[in-house]
């Protein structure tokens, strides 16, 4: 009966993505060719019957609302086109090689900030109100409050031109040229999650059952570990959703400061060069990361919370 | 007893042995910095500086560059100019290849040369060789492509038709868009085989694009290196780091700012040179006021202190620009500002002289201070250079300046446009090595000409260039240039350099003007220790 529930839920939600999916294809499609300046323009004006080949070659010489049907019916085949700024290949390339990346670096960077970040939320809560809490948690302050385009930089300086531990920069898949960007991609969560672990974490641990829980003679550890943890978890939880696909994206600071060829700087790159193709294929991209990730939220945040269960039973 | 002595013998053979291997086994891999991620590495849509660099080493044209910079015959061994230069006439190397082993022909040209101006290429640069018979009429479809002048004479022999006499042909030439093509996969530029000094082996897009020596290009035994790993790396800060981290040996450019404390701090590695390019300000000439007064043009021209703009606003080495031409063209004086020799006390003494005079005309001045808008695309380097300039307007002659900052591809279309620009940033870098390339772009005409400046007096000396040659049609082009220093439809601010950090340990990078740097003469010295 629940099984059932659970299925059906999923299914209305997956189906939900098409018509939000279009939703957005539309929006973004128009925006872009609302900007001024289309992908052709730059510093060496063309002459007239150039730009007029180079428009028909890509189709732009037809009505917009022809072009975005001939989109439209391009996409369900899950073509991108080809790029206008990257000529040499076509967007579904520049994502399946972009997205590894960035899905490794992201990946590596919220399972660090999920350990890390609960770790240190635990530890200050247990000890709430000490110098050991005072300090966590001003450390936490300072790595949220400390952009990315500062930390990456100075890394650089420290560890790879003073002291020559690491890689400055690149990217060939090795262990060494990951540390680096993972561990500047995650210090913000980490210091997200841990104040938000601290938080919950109080309130849990004010919290009736484990004062009974405590009563019973039940060790700290244990009282945390079997009772305290789930619920304290929580907020972490509906944080991972949007901040998993926010790092697995690609950050445009971070792989521009590395030279990291993730998905990130083509968002950005596609927009300012109006690469109409490059923008919508990583548009679209996103858009399908972001609903999935939201979806299995929801379905972890219904496991870990029994008052979601208890309701959906009944 | 024995026993350490055993280990020490052994130690040694196995560190000779390394040493060995280390000698000959070790491929000489040259890492440089690329800018940007190259837009294609097909020769007729490439357009970008990195994808012409990297073209450059992988492919060769009739012509190319020695290690100065300086022409030098590529694929063909030698030429004939005939008919005043109209006709030119080349005879290709016979040991000229691809790299599959095919002859390198006069007909993998042809077909290049077809293929850059059929309108279904949709080539933006086959616009540099429209001098060549029937090039525009085929670009706009008119004419069929093999009507287009160029042909085999007999194998091995190829001639070029001009429509009118163009000295910079033979750099053009050396320009990818002119280069050959194989016959087999054109318009797969990543698998197709290539005729230069190294194969393209790898490339993995924004990250790193690996060539190697091609064994069958026919200097191959002059070149000293096995392999060149190019970089593209976007931001000058972090191509910076990697440089001090000594993961390149030559980055492509230098962080904004900076020149100061690199020449402090890696003045042994830090290279600048004069580099063909000019940095101005436009003025459109469908502006009421600025369009009419060249007193007023003037005035601005001379209240900017050129010496504080490079040095202290700037700072990477740049030089005070006089004219539109800037220095290094072989056999040309630029026709520079008269003011240039001025101090710029009595330069700011005549701008205001000027401002005065141009005031009464048109009826601006104290009472009814004069209001420009000074345009430039998002840049911290242009922000810098817009903010001196509006307080140097401000302070010597009054005029209050409104910045905007624009997108990149919004301030080049409205620069096209020329409804809403007044002042614009403005500038040039030279296609080919010669006068022309800057001079055309202000016939009034041509589609490049963004003040919208148009003078017949103007117009008519560049056309008479075309009547002669050598040191009477430089000096025809410097009467031409002069008569824009009279009108002065930009403002000259500085000339271009190019900026580079080379390892020194590396061999055969020469400064030049064209800041051309070919990966097939570049050395490394073993390391001193």
């Amino acid at each position: 009966m629940r099984q059932e529930g659970i299925l059906q839920h999923s299914a209305s939600r997956l189906l939900g993505l098409i018509p939000t999916l279009l939703v957005l294809i539309t929006i973004a499609f128009f925006m872009i060719r609302l900007a001024p300046g289309g992908p052709f323009d730059s510093e060496k004006i063309l002459p007239p019957e150039i730009k007029a080949n180079l428009e028909a070659k890509y189709h732009l010489d037809e009505p917009l609302v022809k072009q975005y049907f001939r989109y439209l019916g391009q996409i369900i085949t899950l073509d991108f086109g080809p790029s206008f700024q990257y000529k040499d290949w076509t967007v579904n390339e520049l994502i399946a090689r972009g997205f590894p990346v960035s899905l490794t670096i992201g990946g590596l960077a919220i399972v660090l900030a999920f350990f890390l970040g609960t770790l240190i939320g635990i530890v200050a809560a247990m000890r709430q109100n000490t110098a050991v809490d005072y300090s966590l948690m001003g450390v936490a302050m300072l790595g949220i409050s400390i952009p990315n385009f500062v930390v990456a930089p100075l890394l650089i300086l420290l560890v790879a031109v003073y002291a020559g531990w690491l890689p400055a920069g690149g990217w060939d898949w090795s262990v060494q040229r990951m540390v680096l960007p993972v561990v500047t991609l995650a210090l913000p969560a980490i210091a997200y999650i841990a104040r938000l672990t601290r938080g919950s974490m109080i309130e849990v641990l004010n919290s009736n059952y484990i004062r009974t829980a405590r009563a019973k003679g039940l060790p700290e550890h244990l009282v945390i570990r079997r009772h305290a943890l789930k619920p304290a978890l929580l907020p972490v939880i509906s944080f991972m959703g949007p901040a998993t696909a926010g790092l697995i994206t690609g950050s445009v600071v971070i792989e521009r400061i590395y030279s990291i060829p993730g998905l990130g700087s083509y968002f950005v790159q596609g927009a300012l060069n109006r690469d109409y193709t490059l923008v919508m294929g990583v548009v679209i991209f996103y858009g399908v990361i972001i609903i999935l990730l939201n979806f299995i939220v929801d379905i972890l945040y219904a496991w870990m919370n029994p008052r979601i269960r208890y309701n959906e039973a009944q | 007893m024995s026993l350490p002595r055993m280990n020490t013998a052994r130690l040694l053979i196995i560190a000779v042995a390394m040493m060995m291997l280390a000698q000959t086994a070790w491929p000489v891999t040259v890492n440089r910095g690329l800018g940007p991620e190259p837009d294609s590495l097909d020769i007729h849509q490439a357009q970008g500086l990195s994808a012409i660099n990297l073209l450059r080493d992988l492919r060769e044209g009739l012509l190319s560059f020695d290690a100065k910079g300086e022409l030098v015959p590529g694929q063909a061994k030698s030429w004939q100019v005939l008919d005043g230069g109209k006709r030119y006439r080349f005879t290709l190397r016979p040991d000229a290849r691809w790299s599959n082993g095919d002859t390198v022909t006069a007909t993998d040209f042809i077909r290049a040369w077809h293929r850059a101006f059929s309108p279904q290429t949709a080539s933006a640069t086959a616009g540099l060789l429209q001098i060549v018979m029937n090039a525009a009429a085929i670009m706009s479809g008119k004419m069929a492509v093999d009507e287009l002048g160029i042909e085999e004479l007999e194998p091995g022999i190829l001639e070029i038709r001009l429509t009118k006499p163009a000295p910079w042909l033979l750099e053009l030439l050396a320009h990818p868009v002119s280069f050959p093509l194989h016959r087999s996969s054109m318009d797969e530029p990543r698998q197709a085989p290539v005729n230069g000094p190294f194969i393209l082996a790898g490339w993995v897009p924004r990250s790193s694009i690996s060539l190697e020596k091609n064994p069958g290009y026919y200097a191959a035994s002059s070149v000293l290196v096995d392999a060149v790993e190019y970089f593209p790396i976007e931001q000058p800060a972090a191509e910076l780091l990697r440089f001090r981290a000594r993961e390149l040996d030559i980055t492509e450019t230098i962080p904004p700012g900076r020149y100061d404390w690199l020449q402090e701090n890696l003045g042994a590695e830090l290279r600048t040179h004069p580099y063909l390019g000019s940095f101005w300000l436009g003025i459109n000439f469908r502006h009421p006021v600025l369009g009419h007064s060249a007193a007023l043009r003037r005035a601005l021209a001379l209240a900017i202190d050129r010496e504080i703009l490079v040095r202290v606003v700037l700072g990477a080495g740049e030089m005070p620009g006089w004219s539109i031409v800037p220095p290094g063209i072989s056999g040309y004086l630029p026709a520079q500002m008269a003011e240039s020799s001025w101090s710029q006390q009595r330069r700011e003494a005549e701008a205001v002289r000027l401002f005065k005079e141009a005031g009464k005309q048109a009826g601006f001045g104290q009472h009814k201070p004069l209001v420009l808008e000074l345009r430039y695309n998002t840049s911290q380097l242009h922000r810098r250079m817009a903010v001196a300039v509006s307080a140097m307007w401000k302070q010597v002659l009054g005029v209050a300046t409104e910045l905007v900052n624009e997108e990149w591809k919004v301030f080049v279309n409205n620069r096209k446009m020329g409804v809403v620009t007044e002042v614009f940033r403005g500038g040039w870098i030279a296609d080919y090595s010669d006068p022309a390339s800057f001079l055309d772009l202000f016939i009034s005409d041509s589609a490049l000409n963004t003040t919208f400046y148009a003078n017949p007096e103007f117009d008519q000396t560049v056309a008479s260039t075309h009547l002669v040659s050598g040191l009477a049609r430089m000096e025809l082009l410097r009467k031409a240039e002069s008569v824009l220093m009279q009108d002065m439809p930009v403002i000259p601010l500085y000339y271009y350099v190019s900026r580079h950090l080379v390892n020194t340990r590396i061999t055969g990078f020469a400064d030049n003007v064209r800041d051309v740097h070919l990966s097939r003469y570049l050395a490394i010295a073993p390391e001193n220790p």
